[in-house]
């Protein structure tokens, strides 16, 4: 394997290496996604960066909070405040992909991988990618819906970015087993009441549910000024079912995805009526 | 090509490695080092039988570039026990018939040695959960994990 490997010390020098190697450039967070890859010789990379010594690990909280792009699974897996961002952290992989696998790649992973998406969406996140000519922000919502094609190596995704969290939330993962295994369909909601009982603010997000991870909007809208009651909610899962635009691969046909997702937003709604 | 030379204490040692560049840490021990008890399996993450510890977390060495080892500590299944002096969950292991084609034992004990040093009092699940991403395709497990549980057993007695 002739290749360039370029192992960045900081997110300075990572951005030089994209300046001047952009084009032909793999990025790999944690690699267990790219290394899969080339372990099955799937493609032979000339160029490869590794971001793992950039410095760009860790959790901040300054009034909102900040995670790092390359901050592993398991550390996220142990955050407290966001507590389907850990759950939904723990059940990606085992012990030792969690220790390798990072945020911000999974935030690159193609359906039906990337779960972190979901909760993500959830709590209304926003990404921070920098280039060699400065950085923006974009939602994650947006993010994830750029066409990836055109994206290139031109920014690095290098930090993800929460509002304080409000409300209730659930998240349920439905796999083919219990561990170490894509999703069928992954569904986290966040659910805000006013005094009266009634829905203020509602996320619905789903994953393994279409080309991208994505907030149902139209089962959002139709549960706010509702009570969470056994007809709300079944509307509600009709009505993200019909929004999803799921796929078939080796785990699951569109079909049962479909209505897995229909399945999956009334048990996470139900949760929060306990 | 250019080769890099990557250093790191492997078993305790200081080990210095002339490697290419995108060569995983798996292929790096087995075709480079002849360190063949940690085992090339799916190389796609799946199975664990790659299973070594990196400063004493479980890693899948198949995933890990091996230019990352450097001046990391790496601590493969050689470095545990030998058939004289075996580690306790290799004794364990072999009283309990936990073996059976062997393939997965490597990373099975590393996984498990990696959850002992943290916590040598876990239950059952605790361990399961532990052991979510080994596969085993002979034991059906029950072997596995009551050998575990003798090591934790020993350990409290001790």
């Amino acid at each position: 394997m002739n290749a360039d490997l370029f192992i960045p010390r900081s997110l300075d020098e990572a951005l030089s290496v994209v300046q001047t190697h952009g084009a032909g450039l793999l990025v790999m967070g944690g690699g267990t996604m790219m290394m899969a890859h080339i372990n099955e010789g799937i493609f032979f990379p000339q160029k490869v960066m590794s971001l793992a010594r950039a410095g760009l690990s860790g959790v901040y909280r300054n009034g909102h909070t900040q995670i790092g792009a390359t901050t592993h699974l398991a550390e996220v897996s142990q955050i407290a405040d966001y507590p389907i961002l850990a759950e939904a952290a723990y059940q990606i992989g085992g012990p030792a992909i969690r220790n390798m696998g990072t945020i911000g790649g999974n935030l690159y992973m193609p359906q039906p991988a990337g779960d972190l998406a979901v909760p993500l969406l959830v709590y209304d996140a926003h990404v921070e990618l920098a280039s060699p000519s400065g950085s923006r922000t974009v939602s994650l919502e947006d993010f994830l819906a750029e066409p990836r094609s055109h994206r290139g190596v031109h920014e690095l995704l290098v930090a993800v970015h929460l509002p304080n969290p409000s409300g209730h939330t659930a998240y349920l993962k439905l796999g083919r087993r219990e561990a170490n295994t894509p999703s069928v369909v992954a569904v986290g909601v966040r659910i805000v009441m006013d005094r009266q009982g009634l829905v203020n603010e509602a996320r619905i997000a789903l994953g393994a549910s279409g080309p991208f991870a994505f907030r149902a909007k139209n089962a959002e809208a139709a549960l706010i000024g509702q009570s969470l009651n056994t007809k709300s909610i079944a509307d509600t899962a009709q009505i993200a079912m019909e929004e999803s635009n799921p796929f078939t691969d080796a785990l699951a046909t569109a079909w049962y995805r479909r209505r897995m997702v229909g399945v999956f937003v009334k048990r996470t709604l139900e949760q929060l009526t306990k | 090509m250019e080769s890099i030379t990557v250093t790191f204490k492997l078993n305790g040692k200081t080990t210095a490695v002339a490697i290419e560049p995108l060569e995983s840490l798996r292929t790096v021990l087995r075709e480079h080092l002849h360190l063949h008890a940690t085992k090339a399996g799916c190389g796609q993450g799946g199975c664990g039988s790659c299973t070594v510890l990196v400063n004493g977390e479980p890693v899948l060495s198949c995933l890990m570039l091996a230019a990352l080892a450097d001046g990391q500590e790496i601590t493969t299944l050689e470095g545990i026990g030998t058939p004289q002096h075996m580690h306790p969950l290799q004794a364990a292991f072999f009283d309990r018939f936990a073996a059976q084609c062997g393939y997965c034992s490597p990373g099975m004990i590393m996984a498990a040695k990696a959850l002992l040093d943290k916590n040598p009092h876990p239950n059952r699940a605790e361990i399961a959960e532990a052991l979510a991403g080994n596969l085993c395709r002979c034991t059906g497990y029950v072997t596995i994990l009551d050998a575990i549980e003798d090591v934790v057993t020993q350990m409290q007695e001790a």
